[in-house]
């Protein structure tokens, strides 16, 4: 490909698109978070920030597997949901059936993960919408959990069960280290496996995808699957973190999802995403609501500047894709 | 000499003593600052509570009386939103919370976590369940007394009893359990009255038009009473059923929002339960004022539910 000659800050235009696609979001949330703690030092303290992150483990557990299904060119809606489920089974489970809590947690991860094969079996096999079926599989799933905790809150300070979310290794929160964990197998999963260069084949151009060999159906499937596993993981923290079993909660989050996926560069399009823009994007959703709550930043403009961040990363990312193909 | 030197130092060390060390700088860090998280900013019912705590707690930035404030904190109706916010107040220092949790349970944490990092809590409107144990104060009202209100009204009004719709709030919230819990109280065992369902309509008076639709055209004649976990579903039900010319069906609900209150005074509507919530908060923003004034604050500020109907409307119809 030919270079582009004109400069921008003394790079290749070229370079400089490419350094943009890259780091753009990185920049925009280094710019972000410098501009706050000159207004505000106390924002940067190493409390609030190991604050801003263990708030976001949960977020970025569902967005990990919404990126997932984005990338194959679908939708995962039932996560929110999914948190609600796995925290009424455990409460069933655990808190009223006296059952032990982590083998209540491996039943309940299990269920959230069936509940995501399910949608990736319906989506791969028939060919339906992915926003039909996880839509009504969101409805599903919060059905039940309704129904197993009978619209009740269910107590679950069982133990040190609260640890979970509450607990330290060594000065790092716990959630923090999931989130770690989770980053680094996803990492390798989606950008060191066949299986990652799977995923990114089928949303890039399916057809191709299935004129090389690769099997669609379960490259789809296991996507919606881990999504679900995720899910069920991300629920075991939420419980932890209300130390309750509920219906109610959860209602929404498929949505901080989808913004931490698209913030971190990952393409309605299909077949664009990375693991690391993953966390970016969760992190800016982070410092997003913290940020403008030290700015005094009043709530009812929060969302307003939420909707306009997403939009103006979208636009980045049809600006980009549009020049790389 | 020495004395001079003495007092000087002594004069001082008094003015180095911030301002606010009497009372209310709970943190110590020199400044009095007051977190609010708020429920939600949507429901008809928290919008004057907001206002009027936004209006309250900036004159008491303006008279000096505290530092600074938070600005309202959006819970969004979840709790671990809230327990979000409340480690974000933690990190901005506050030493007094108003809290309006969105649950019971799920909403306790964030209280622990305050209380545990030496802010003084307050909480209004509903309680967590560690409320007692680790908040300043609660300023709230009894949710089961206010079913057991909706359920006499609707005896007194139909004392043949019959058949009758429950409108319930969302699912496993704090207030719909518990005005749910106030029905029972009063008409589940009363072999009078049957429940035809109890029908989940999110809070909103579009779905509590459909429920009513759907068991009027079910029930007809039979169905005698809508009782409606809150009063944007009890009004609506009521204008569906007026509309359908079914003016004599008792419907109530819980909160005294305007529009129901002018419907009531225009005789479209029986009756509604009030739920004085500008009295609640303002219980609230007392209490941490007395607080850093050094007064004694009660663990309880009680804001009775009023019956409101054509007779007293005019008392809080604004």
């Amino acid at each position: 490909m030919a270079s582009n000659n004109k400069k921008i800050m003394g790079m290749d235009q070229d370079k400089f698109s490419m350094f943009l696609s890259k780091y753009g979001i990185t920049l925009v949330l280094l710019v972000m978070i410098i501009i706050v703690a000159i207004i505000q030092p106390r924002f940067i303290a190493p409390a609030n920030l190991l604050n801003i992150l263990t708030q976001i483990s949960v977020n970025c557990l569902l967005a990990f597997g919404m990126c997932l299904a984005i990338t194959t060119g679908g939708i995962e809606l039932t996560v929110g949901a999914q948190l609600a489920l796995v925290s009424c089974i455990l409460g069933a489970l655990a808190s009223k059936g006296g059952m032990n809590i982590v083998l209540a947690c491996v039943i309940a991860v299990g269920v959230a993960t069936l509940f995501g094969f399910i949608n990736g079996f319906l989506i791969s096999k028939f060919n339906m919408f992915p926003f039909v079926v996880t839509l009504s599989t969101q409805l599903i799933t919060r059905s039940l959990a309704q129904i197993i905790s009978n619209g009740q809150a269910i107590p679950m300070s069982i133990g040190n069960f609260p640890q979970v979310y509450s607990g330290y290794l060594g000065p790092i929160p716990l959630p923090i280290i999931y989130m770690l964990v989770v980053f680094v197998v996803m990492y390798i999963l989606m950008h060191q496996t066949r299986f990652g260069r799977y995923v990114y084949a089928v949303g890039g151009n399916v057809n191709a995808a299935i004129a090389s060999g690769v099997n669609v159906f379960w490259v789809r499937t296991a996507c919606y699957t881990i999504s679900g596993f995720l899910a069920g993981l991300a629920g075991i923290i939420i419980t932890a973190k209300t130390t309750s079993g509920q219906s109610n909660i959860g209602i929404g989050y498929e949505t901080d999802a989808v913004a931490a996926c698209v913030l971190g560069g990952t393409s309605f399009a299909g077949g664009i995403s990375t693991a690391p823009g993953v966390v970016i994007g969760a992190i800016m959703i982070g410092c997003i609501y913290t940020g403008m709550n030290f700015l005094r930043i009043g709530s009812y403009y929060q969302q307003l500047a939420k909707g306009l961040i997403i939009i103006g990363a979208i636009m980045l990312d049809m600006a980009v894709s549009k020049k790389n193909r | 000499m020495k004395k001079l030197v003495s007092l000087v130092l002594v004069l001082l060390l008094i003015a180095a003593i911030p301002a606010f060390a009497e009372g209310g700088d709970v943190n110590g860090d020199g400044k009095i600052v007051v977190g609010y998280i708020a429920k939600n900013l949507t429901d008809p019912f928290h919008a004057p509570i907001n206002s009027t705590a936004q209006e309250v707690i900036d004159g008491l930035v303006a008279d000096g009386t505290i530092t600074e404030w938070t600005g309202i904190l959006d819970g969004n109706t979840d709790g671990p939103r809230q327990c979000d916010l409340a480690q974000d107040c933690i990190n901005q220092g506050c030493d007094y919370v108003i809290i309006l949790p969105c649950e019971a349970v799920a909403s306790a944490p964030g209280v622990k976590a305050m209380a545990d990092a030496g802010i003084k809590v307050v909480v209004v409107n509903s309680k967590t369940e560690n409320t007692d144990d680790l908040a300043l104060c609660y300023c709230g009202s009894d949710d089961v007394f206010a079913g057991e209100l909706m359920a006499k009204y609707v005896s007194e009004k139909c004392p043949d009893g019959g058949k009758y719709l429950h409108l319930q709030g969302v699912i496993g919230n704090s207030a719909q359990i518990q005005r749910g819990e106030g029905i029972l109280n009063v008409i589940g065992a009363d072999d009078k009255w049957e429940c035809v369902a109890d029908v989940p309509c999110d809070w909103a008076a579009d779905k509590a038009t459909n429920a009513a639709q759907d068991y009027l055209a079910q029930f007809g004649e039979e169905l005698v009473a809508i009782i409606a976990d809150n009063d944007d579903m009890s009004s609506a039900a009521q204008r569906y059923c007026n509309g359908q010319g079914r003016a004599d069906m008792v419907c109530i609900g819980v909160d005294g929002n305007q529009g129901p209150l002018q419907m009531v005074k225009n005789g479209e509507l029986g009756a509604t339960v009030l739920q004085d919530g500008v009295g609640q908060i303002m219980a609230g923003i007392n209490a941490i004022v007395a607080d850093i004034k050094g007064e004694e604050v009660q663990k309880l500020y009680d804001v009775p539910f009023v019956l409101v109907t054509a007779e007293n409307v005019d008392q809080y119809l604004q």
